[in-house]
């Protein structure tokens, strides 16, 4: 039994986590609403999985690095922890890339602007998100 | 069934997802216009826009790096008979869909999940006031 896909999986979740806390993205805007989001997403995602499994398009390779636990035919345990992980990239990459683009504009904004001042416009950042 | 078939069933689920989430900001934008000032909510746009540009572009390269990798290392196989047979290194074009549709559905979700009662508390003048207050100690602090 291999750990490491899972391991791998698990690693990067956390950093997800990690991540959400720190510039509060995902999950630490509001809970109920990202387990919802998360959830809607993780589903819609195995459904797919399951539909292509069905239909001989794609199959679970044969690799030592999966635990080789199954949640249904084909479908590895390990599929479950990845759709999680694109999907809280998803969220967390779209928050964080928001939040990059309101630095862009504010430094186009400041650099065009005579009286822009710098401190005022990066205050209204959290403000507006 | 082809692998860009089913993709096409999913991602016009995703499609009519999307549709629904633009159609309920649009009205709830119209109705947070009415009380802040038209920059704002340009500005509000422009960042969304920006943003998304970003994420997804990075996405599509974060798939195309670690979907090579999972391929390459024996994670998953495709019945060639199903796939189009357009790859991006060993990955088959058709993965991309599963980032497109997570750029597409998950946010979709999130707007609609966040009703009414956020976009229309600023409306009342208690709240404007409160909001105003926020941001000028803020800008005082700072």
């Amino acid at each position: 039994m291999g750990f490491v896909y899972l391991a791998a999986l698990l690693v990067s979740l956390f950093g997800m986590v990690v991540l959400d806390r720190r510039f509060r993205l995902f999950f630490w805007r509001d809970v109920p609403r990202a387990a919802v989001t998360l959830l809607v997403g993780v589903v819609f995602f195995l459904i797919w999985d399951v539909v292509g499994i069905d239909l001989g398009i794609f199959f679970r390779g044969e690799t030592s690095f999966m635990t080789g636990v199954l949640v249904a035919t084909e479908l590895p345990l390990e599929e479950v922890f990845f759709l999680t992980l694109l999907c809280y990239l998803t969220m967390n990459l779209l928050a964080g890339a928001r939040m990059v683009a309101a630095v862009v504009l504010d430094r186009r904004g400041s650099s065009t602007a005579v009286a822009g001042d710098p401190a005022a416009a990066r205050s209204t950042d959290g403000a507006s998100s | 069934m082809t692998y860009w078939a089913v993709n096409a069933v999913f991602l016009a689920i995703v499609a009519v997802v999307g549709v629904l989430a633009l159609v309920t900001a649009a009205v709830r934008g119209r109705a947070a216009r009415a009380s802040s000032s038209p920059g704002a909510s340009t500005r509000r746009r422009r960042e969304a826009v920006l943003g998304a540009g970003i994420a997804t572009g990075v996405l599509l390269v974060m798939t195309a790096v670690f979907d090579n990798v999972m391929i390459g290392i024996g994670l998953v196989g495709y019945d060639a008979a199903r796939i189009s047979g357009v790859f991006v290194g060993i990955a088959p074009l058709e993965d991309f869909a599963y980032a497109v549709a997570a750029l597409v559905l998950l946010p979709s979700v999130w707007v609609l999940l966040g009703g009414p009662k956020a976009p229309r508390a600023p409306r009342t003048a208690s709240a404007a006031a409160a909001t105003a207050a926020a941001a000028a100690s803020k800008e005082a602090r700072s």
